[in-house]
């Protein structure tokens, strides 16, 4: 029984780490751009989702808001900086990225200092249900579902609407999306900001279950990457499985050993890169 | 300008001034050290063209190898420090050998995440390595009769090492090989072409970059005498690229310059505001939108400029990163 009450911790952490990846694999498959600062959007969105909270507005609305509050914060460095960088080589990507990382995560320690708080969930959500023998907090499942959701809107705007052919097009080719005569730069800050929101939003879900702190952005941007990595670059349904893959194993070992959880995570991508270098579900 | 002998003798001139610039013999030995960790760094990014997020693994290991081998043998130095560049090369090959099978920024990934398989490794097992506390109580072995208990004799010891490896990695850098890297570095594909063991090539850059800042981290956990959980972090890795890119890349005397700055800059920096990590921040966005050869780059430019020239031979180089400017 421990076993399903872990793995149901696994597919909830999964869920988050797919929000996570997904922004990072879609924004590389548009833009060949990696995101250091990616994990930092998560840790904007889990901070502010705590300060809206704590200014007294409700939970649905500090959900949404640090999700948009975070793509528009992306959207606005996207269109000042990082457009200026796209056709250097990726070695300024990241510096610059590193970089905007660093001032994100200084600033939320200037405003909310270096220690971390707790985060309570929503008053609605603070029961438990009773799953066979085992009690398990509601916010939890609240997570699995409201993350199911997204994912299938997700995989409706990237697969089914006019805004995701143009999105998966210009992954081929850039050039041509613009000789068909759509804004390219336009679509990349809204891919860009789509997914920093979707980082952010993963961080506002994740403060109830692990609190805040000024250093969660890192360890986010490496899980990220793994979830990646195993998965395939630019693979909507690779970060998908990849990252239930990471968030269950990384909870059934929480049980077996505790101490190597997290190494577990990593040991599992060494595994699956000796298999399938490009992953499980990468292009060539 | 580009002669190696020139280059030389501005790392000897460097060593030789610290002391007088820099009161705490900790901290300019600290410089040394990483600049050598920054210069291994340099032969994989600047000469090989390929952005290791792992090398705070090597660093690492060099940590923890000399530690435990001073704290559980009766070894002395030298042998000691042979055998973290040991480690750290043969796990440079391994990881080397792995990340390769991808390029570009999936190389990247690939290797940050191993940094972060290392790190979990040494903080799981602490048994071994110390886990948050670190591997502490490492002993300062002189050698034969030479004592290095002060800061500043250690300084010494470490000075000589930094000039060895200096001078070991320009000739390499100066070598065949060395120029056949940088052939991989500007197009990987023609030189496979042309015959080149591309793959194997790339695994020896590893293998030198490995040893060498094995070689650095068994210097500074011999300097501060713990082996920290810090010297194996993914910051490690961050800080030894970042201290690489500062400098200027493709010129083993910038990552000197690097690791001088970003050392002393940080430690005046941290000593007035706790937060200084914002303003490094915006200085690698500047640096990455305005100076994008560092500050290496500057002084060329500079000394270009004083002598009625524009750039050095390498901005003639064509498609290398850097090369385009904005």
């Amino acid at each position: 029984m421990i076993y399903l009450f872990q793995l149901m911790n696994g597919i909830g952490l999964g869920m988050l780490y797919f929000l996570l990846a997904v922004g990072l694999s879609v924004i590389f498959g548009l833009l060949h751009f990696v995101n250091f600062a990616h994990g930092a959007f998560y840790l904007l969105g889990a901070y502010l989702c705590y300060a809206l909270l704590q200014y007294g507005v409700g939970f649905w609305g500090a959900l949404v808001l640090a999700a948009i509050i975070v793509a528009a914060i992306a959207a606005v460095v996207e269109t000042g900086l990082l457009k200026r960088i796209y056709r250097l080589d990726h070695m300024y990507h990241i510096v610059a990225t590193i970089g905007l990382a660093l001032m994100i995560q200084e600033i939320v320690i200037i405003v909310w200092g270096p220690v971390g708080s707790s985060v309570p969930a929503p008053k609605a959500l603070t029961g438990a249900i009773m799953l066979g023998h085992f009690i398990y907090p509601e916010y939890r499942l609240f997570v699995i579902g409201f993350t199911a959701v997204l994912a299938a809107i997700l995989w409706w705007v990237l697969e089914g609407t006019r805004l995701g052919a143009v999105v998966r097009a210009g992954s081929e080719s850039t050039d041509m999306v613009s000789l068909l005569g759509y804004d390219i730069n336009r679509i990349n800050t809204a891919v860009f900001a789509l997914g920093a929101g979707l980082a952010g939003l993963a961080g506002a879900l994740a403060a109830p279950i692990r609190g805040v702190d000024p250093f969660m952005g890192v360890e986010a941007l490496a899980v990220a990457f793994v979830v990646v990595v195993i998965g395939g670059m630019g693979s909507y349904t690779g970060a998908l499985i990849a990252g239930l893959l990471v968030g269950i194993v990384q909870s059934l070992m929480t049980t077996l050993w505790p101490a190597g959880a997290s190494l577990a995570i990593y040991i599992a991508m060494v595994l699956v890169v000796l298999v399938m270098p490009r992953g499980l579900l990468g292009r060539a | 300008m580009d002669r190696p002998i020139f280059h030389f003798a501005l790392a000897a001139l460097v060593a030789l001034l610290l002391p007088f610039f820099i009161r705490s013999g900790t901290l300019a030995t600290e410089v040394l050290v990483f600049a050598i960790a920054a210069a291994g760094c340099n032969l994989l990014l600047g000469y090989t063209g390929l952005l290791s997020f792992g090398q705070g693994i090597f660093f690492g290991l060099g940590s923890y190898t000399l530690g435990l081998a001073l704290i559980h043998t009766t070894l002395p130095l030298l042998p000691t420090l042979v055998l973290a560049m040991i480690v750290g090369s043969v796990v440079a090959i391994v990881i080397g050998a792995l990340s390769i099978r991808r390029q570009g920024v999936y190389f990247v990934m690939l290797t940050l995440a191993f940094a972060q398989l290392f790190y979990f490794l040494a903080y799981t097992f602490s048994d071994i390595t110390g886990g948050d506390n670190g591997l502490i109580g490492i002993p300062r072995r002189g050698i034969g009769p030479l004592a290095l208990n002060s800061s500043w004799s250690y300084y010494g010891f470490v000075a000589v090492i930094f000039l060895i490896s200096f001078a070991a990695l320009q000739r390499i850098a100066t070598s065949t090989f060395g120029r056949t890297l940088l052939a991989i570095r500007y197009n990987g594909e023609r030189a496979q072409a042309i015959g080149f063991p591309v793959r194997a090539f790339k695994i020896a850059a590893f293998a030198v970059s490995g040893a060498v800042t094995g070689l650095a981290g068994a210097l500074h956990a011999l300097l501060i005498g713990i082996a920290p959980l810090s010297d194996i972090d993914y910051h490690m890795s961050e800080s030894l690229l970042v201290m690489t890119i500062i400098g200027g890349t493709g010129n083993l005397f910038g990552s000197v310059l690097g690791a001088a700055f970003y050392l002393i800059v940080s430690d005046t920096l941290s000593a007035i505001w706790p937060r200084w990590l914002l303003l490094l921040g915006a200085l690698l966005i500047v640096l990455a939108l305005f100076i994008q050869k560092g500050i290496w780059g500057l002084i060329e430019s500079g000394v270009g400029i004083v002598r009625g020239r524009r750039g050095g031979p390498d901005a003639m180089a064509p498609g290398v990163s850097g090369s385009e400017r904005p």
